[in-house]
């Protein structure tokens, strides 16, 4: 299922697919670039647009109404590039299918410029466009830039200022402009949405297939994995078809887990503070890091199992469906940042918390202490 | 094919030459014209031909009309002006002379 657009070409409405509707725009936008100094440009215009339309009308049928991305893309191969002042290309080359091959006429080639591009980028797209402009591996790019800073400390600067300053390649012609490439933005577009349209196909539910377009813009829009996504759960990149119950279990189950490690937060805290197990006395003859070990290991094995639940029933049952390692890299780093956070306030508002973290260096004597000993009576 | 390269000016010049005698024949609309170049070495696009017709209109070498077609809207159809025959017939002359010195160089 794909958004249609409604166009009128020649006086009569045909409904096409976004992306090939995107493709047309730009094939038309850089006809009319290239026949800006043509007198007759507006009719030539005109007689193309009725050139495709008569192409559309040969695809379509009484079941079938809608133009589809790779039928624009086909049409507009066999439309060729439009030439500037009836300048004939070489007519035998077989150039449709490879437009970049194409040799194109001087005022077609856009002239190099400096843009921010940010399909790809980490972080503003600087390096992305700077080394689409200079030609190279953007990763070396951010590799110097990260050298300037570490070494002089000035690269952070002079990247701020140019996050600043370059301006953002929005329209292809910019995108095609930032790498000097010739306009034939087919083949950028092309190659932004690959994968796209054969995707989103696969999606029924509506909600499913929303999720995973907003998905899709967030990794091309260069902004890395959405963890939080992962997180709110209902959608699965690898196996698209979710039960509807999803969301709702991956939710209650990171509550679960949540609660699950407060608790063992506070029970650890009063075990280490007090010598008690949240107001319990522990069993007569069990030291206190023993009890502290079997609340570690109890937390592991409870945790572990909530967290594969939610792995289950979010990545659904296609075991290799699993997550990526930066999406368990990122949600791993929160966890843990946000736990020591948590620590270091609680530890500065209240004594009890205080008097725990104090308590383990002893622990940790008594515990090897113990161990000593039992290692002495074999 | 390297002739087909080696030739590819010649081929550019010659194009407007051939749309000339293409509707010369008859009253012709692009498609007809693109379908029989494309049998040729000279097989084209809507997006080169559109352009040259044009221009070859502003040169005043041909002219259209529109027709009504059973199916789909009114189309264009191209017919040459008296400059246009006037135009292929001096080219044929010159294309006879052109094939005449190239057999009369040629070991005879």
């Amino acid at each position: 299922m794909n958004k249609v657009i409604t166009i009128n070409l020649g006086g009569n409405a045909y409904q096409l697919e976004e992306g090939g509707y995107d493709l047309l725009r730009t094939y038309l936008e850089t006809a009319a670039t290239r026949l800006h100094h043509n007198p007759d440009q507006e009719e030539i215009l005109t007689d193309i647009e009725g050139a495709i339309a008569e192409k559309f009308r040969q695809r379509l049928a009484a079941h079938k109404s809608v133009v589809t991305a790779k039928e624009m893309s086909t049409v507009l191969d066999e439309m060729g590039p439009v030439q500037a002042d009836g300048e004939a290309d070489d007519p035998a080359k077989p150039g449709a299918s490879e437009p970049t091959d194409r040799p194109e006429p001087e005022n077609a080639v856009m002239p190099k410029r400096l843009y921010r591009i940010y399909d790809g980028a980490m972080v503003s797209g600087v390096c992305n466009g700077m080394g689409a402009y200079l030609n190279i591996d953007p990763t070396l790019v951010r590799l110097a830039f990260v050298l300037l800073t570490v070494i002089w400390g000035t690269g952070l600067l002079v990247y701020v200022i140019l996050a600043i300053v370059v301006p953002e390649a929005q329209s292809p012609e910019e995108k095609a402009s930032a790498s000097g490439l010739p306009p034939t933005a087919q083949e950028f577009i092309r190659r932004a949405k690959s994968g796209y349209y054969e995707a989103v196909k696969n999606f029924q539910a509506h909600g499913r297939r929303h999720a995973w377009i907003r998905w899709f813009h967030w990794r091309t829009c260069g902004r890395g994995y959405p963890w939080h996504s992962y997180w709110r759960g209902g959608w699965a990149p690898a196996t698209p078809l979710c039960p509807p119950w999803t969301g709702f279990a991956v939710v209650s189950l990171a509550f679960l887990s949540g609660t699950a490690t407060v608790v063992w937060l506070c029970a650890l805290t009063s075990l280490l503070a007090t010598g008690t197990l949240l107001g319990l006395t522990l069993p007569a003859g069990l030291p206190v890091w023993a009890a502290a070990l079997m609340l570690l290991v109890a937390y592991g094995a409870l945790a572990g199992a909530l967290k594969t639940l939610r792995w289950l029933s979010s990545w659904s049952r296609d075991p290799s469906a699993r997550p990526p390692a930066a999406a368990l890299l990122a949600e791993a780093l929160v966890w843990l940042s946000v736990t020591l956070v948590l620590l270091v306030l609680a530890s500065h508002f209240f004594a009890e918390l205080r008097a725990a973290v104090h308590a383990v260096p002893a622990l940790i004597h008594q515990a090897t202490d113990d161990f000593h000993a039992w290692w002495g009576t074999r | 094919m390297n002739l087909n390269e080696k030739f590819s000016g010649i081929r550019k010049g010659l194009l407007e030459f051939l749309v000339l005698q293409i509707i010369a024949a008859e009253k012709v609309y692009v498609a007809d014209i693109l379908k029989q170049l494309s049998a040729t070495q000279f097989a084209t696009q809507e997006g080169t031909l559109y352009p040259l017709l044009s221009k070859m209109r502003r040169e005043g070498l041909l002219d259209y009309e529109w027709k009504e077609s059973e199916a789909g809207p009114p189309r264009k159809y191209y017919k040459l002006t008296p400059k246009g025959r006037e135009q292929l017939r001096d080219t044929l002359q010159y294309w006879t002379e052109i094939n005449e010195t190239v057999k009369k160089l040629g070991p005879s």
